[in-house]
This record gives structure tokens, C-alpha cells and sequence, in this order.
């Protein structure tokens, strides 16, 4: 766990929600869902030392495995 | 849901600064690895699949007007398929735009703010785009005609100065080992010109929808001419040693000696690669903001602009720890996963959206009162 990226995405998720939440009133409970819930992801995954973990783009490159021999070669 | 409206010259003048930033950067180099003199071909041959990428991106918007793909896709095969075809079209974005920010960072810190933490620059990077894309298409579409000057007058007082140190001699032997080696490092320009999709986002919101086809063919040319130009200089600027450069273009700049008076002309490539990337990031950015909220069926893209920033970010380091991870990605499996994404699934949307409209047609024309479906 990182704790500085985790308090300063939860503090820019604040100040997100901050901004935006006058708007979003005289909207649908739809788009408040969506807002929160992204930023939720978000602040789940800056709970990880991500640079080292796998994630979609060693996926994709383990998918694209035999094409990058080939451009190895 | 967007209001603005672009004229199709201002989509050229995004997408050109789209394609072209980061390509003269980091590709001369990548391409020279494969082709070694006869690099400076590789833009040509992989031009092909650019004009390809844009034909299907208008044919389809022919089909399903001021629509994107991320809605179009549903009518195409059904809702519950168009919604994973949309998944795969968001994922690509937001996980390319991250990457973009990255390569950005990457080069900035390396070769400018060499003591700045890679988080500020990306971080005020993505920021400053979330503003844009805030602001809408319109804002967007002005700024990207507005910088242009900047993007390109640059690039022109650049090819000037170097003129002098040209050796034209470099270019020999053209084609020593037959036409393989070009083809094969066309293989990862290719990759870039098939962000060339970007423009199934900016169709549907164009005042001169008719102009769409030509000016995206054109912008596909221009983005051509100016790769082959900048692989030409650097070819006859650094001759073979061009592939050990990781950005050819700098080392050229720095080349620069002009009546001992012009000299550290890297702050022009600077100026072109902040630039560039601003309206690139912007760009891909707009796609991720506007799929996504379509995609999500909201009133509004607007407020979701903010956490797809942080996603972008996060992407941006999720599973790259270096500069290295970055570059082998880019070459090892970016040129085919981006070709899948945004040239084969539309040449697939668009084969079976041609299909079912025939069986429609038929249907209608031969029975009055079958099903329609």
C-alpha cells in the first residue's frame, strides 16, 4: 500500500466530487452513479504499487506474445 | 449530448498533431532497427492501412449517421455484443492515452526537467487536457487550428537550418536486402496510423459531413509526406548510426550550427512535442470522455472527464516500471493490438452491417409482411 498516491488521489477525488456536485443535482441519479463509482475504481487501484503488478498492457503484450518474437527476431 | 460542432479542416488539424507528434520522435529509430538505410520508405508502405482506418471509419459513419462506434456497434450485432465491442474500444483508449501521457513524461523528464518527479508531468499534463475536454469539442477543434503554426513553423526553420549538413549520400544502398526490411519496419509506424479511427469520435459532430472522406485522406497524406521528410533528414543527418538514437530528431537538432548564432535548436523539437502531445492527449482523451459516457448511456460527458483523468494517469504506470517496459510494448505488441482494435473490428462491423442491410433490403422487397429480424 502507497499511502501518499492513495491521500492525494483521495484528496483530488474530493476536491472532483467538490466541483462537480453543484452541477450533477438537476441530473439523473445515473450520472452520480457513474461519477462516483469511476472515481472509486480509481482510488482503489492507486492502492497498488501498480508500476511493478500486471496489469492490461503486460495482458496485452503477453497476448501479442508470438507477433513480438517476430518482431524481435 | 455534444452540442459543439467542428468544420472537417479543423478535424484535419487535430488529427494531424495526433499522428505526427510522437511519431517523429522515438519512430525513425524503431523503424531503422528493422529497415536500416531504407527506412525512410517504411512511412509509405504503412500509410496503406491509414487510408484503409479511415475509409471504414466513414463508410460506417455513412451507414449509421452522427453516430460513433460505441453506438453504432449496438445496432450492429445486438446489444449485449456492442457493449463488449464498446468495452474493447474504451479499454484501448484509455490505456493508449495513458501511455501517450507516459511517453510524453518520459521524454520531458529525460531530456528537460531531468530533477521533476514523472507524477507532476504527467499529472499537470493530463489536468490541463481534462480542461479541454472539459470545455468541449468546439474549444478542442479551435485550439487545434490555432497551434498548428506552432506545431509546424518549427518543424520547417528546423529543416532549414540542418540543410547544410545533409549528406545525400546516406540514402545508398536503397533496397540492398530486397523489400522485406522497409516492409517489416512499416510493421510499427502502421501501429500509429491506425489512430487514424479517432476521427468515428469527430464525424459525427463535423458541420461539412461530405468533406469528412477527403479531408481525412488528406490529413492521412500529410501525416505521410511529413514522416518521410523527417526520416529522409535524419537519414541524411545521422546516416546508419540513426537506429542506436532513442529520439534521432534531437540529435539532429542539436546538430545544429547555423552562423555559430543558431544553435540548441532542441527547444524547437520541444516546443513541437509539447505541443503535439497537448493536442494528441487532448484528442484521445475527448474519444475516452465521449465513448465512455455513450457507452454508459449519461446525460453528460463533462463530469466523467475527471476520474477517466485519473485512470489515464494510472494507467499510464500500471505495469510499466521503465522507459524500456514502454519502448518494447510499443514495438512488441502496440502495432497489432491497435491494427485489431481500430482497423479489423470495424472492417468486421462494417462487412456484417453491409450484410444484414442486404437481408433487410431483400426481405422487404419480397415479402410485405415478414418479421424484421
Amino acid at each position: 500500500m502507497k499511502w501518499a498516491a492513495f491521500l492525494s488521489t483521495a484528496f483530488i477525488a474530493i476536491l472532483i466530487i467538490l466541483y462537480e456536485w453543484p452541477k450533477l443535482k438537476q441530473k439523473s441519479a445515473k450520472d452520480k452513479l457513474a461519477l462516483v463509482s469511476l472515481l472509486l475504481i480509481g482510488l482503489l487501484l492507486s492502492m497498488f504499487h501498480l508500476q511493478e503488478m500486471a496489469g492490461p498492457t503486460s495482458w496485452i503484450e503477453a497476448f501479442f506474445r508470438p507477433l513480438g518474437e517476430f518482431m524481435e527476431r | 449530448m455534444e452540442k459543439g460542432k467542428i468544420s472537417s479542416l479543423q478535424m484535419a488539424f487535430m488529427l494531424y498533431p495526433t499522428i505526427v507528434a510522437t511519431a517523429i520522435l522515438g519512430i525513425p529509430s524503431v523503424t531503422a532497427k528493422f529497415a536500416k538505410t531504407d527506412f525512410w520508405m517504411s512511412p509509405i508502405f504503412a500509410s496503406f492501412i491509414g487510408y484503409l482506418t479511415v475509409y471504414l471509419a466513414v463508410k460506417l459513419h455513412k451507414l449509421y449517421p452522427g453516430q460513433t462506434i460505441i453506438q453504432y456497434s449496438e445496432q450492429i450485432i445486438g446489444r449485449w455484443l456492442g457493449k463488449i465491442i464498446g468495452f474493447l474500444f474504451l479499454s484501448f483508449y484509455i490505456q493508449v492515452t495513458g501511455l501517450i501521457v507516459r511517453e510524453y513524461a518520459e521524454f520531458v523528464v529525460d531530456s528537460f526537467l531531468i530533477d521533476t518527479p514523472i507524477i507532476v508531468v504527467m499529472a499537470s499534463m493530463v489536468l490541463l487536457c481534462a480542461f479541454v475536454v472539459h470545455g468541449g469539442l468546439e474549444g478542442l477543434g479551435r485550439g487545434a487550428l490555432l497551434f498548428i503554426p506552432v506545431f509546424l513553423i518549427p518543424q520547417i526553420i528546423l529543416f532549414i537550418l540542418v540543410f547544410p549538413d545533409l549528406e545525400f549520400k546516406n540514402i545508398f544502398p536503397v533496397l540492398a536486402n530486397g523489400v522485406m526490411p522497409p516492409l517489416k519496419g512499416s510493421i510499427v509506424p502502421g501501429g500509429w496510423y491506425t489512430e487514424f479511427f479517432l476521427i468515428s469520435f469527430l464525424l459525427p459532430f463535423l458541420v461539412d459531413k461530405k468533406k469528412g472522406m477527403r479531408y481525412g485522406m488528406m490529413t492521412v497524406f500529410a501525416v505521410m509526406a511529413t514522416l518521410v521528410i523527417v526520416n529522409l533528414v535524419v537519414l541524411f543527418v545521422l546516416g546508419p548510426t540513426t537506429s542506436s538514437k532513442v529520439y534521432p530528431l534531437m540529435n539532429v537538432a542539436r546538430y545544429i550550427s547555423f552562423a555559430d548564432f543558431f544553435e540548441h535548436m532542441e527547444s524547437f523539437i520541444m516546443a513541437i512535442w509539447v505541443v503535439g502531445a497537448f493536442v494528441k492527449i487532448s484528442v484521445f482523451f475527448y474519444a475516452t470522455a465521449l465513448g465512455t459516457a455513450q457507452w454508459l448511456k449519461l446525460t453528460d460527458y463533462r463530469p466523467i472527464v475527471w476520474p477517466l483523468g485519473i485512470f489515464i494517469v494510472i494507467t499510464g504506470f500500471w505495469s510499466i516500471s521503465n522507459s524500456m517496459d514502454l519502448e518494447r510494448y510499443n514495438v512488441n505488441a502496440f502495432p497489432f493490438y491497435g491494427a485489431v482494435i481500430q482497423t479489423l473490428l470495424p472492417l468486421l462491423l462494417l462487412l456484417i452491417a453491409m450484410i444484414s442491410n442486404k437481408n433487410k433490403k431483400n426481405k422487404q422487397s419480397n415479402t410485405t409482411d415478414a418479421p424484421m429480424k
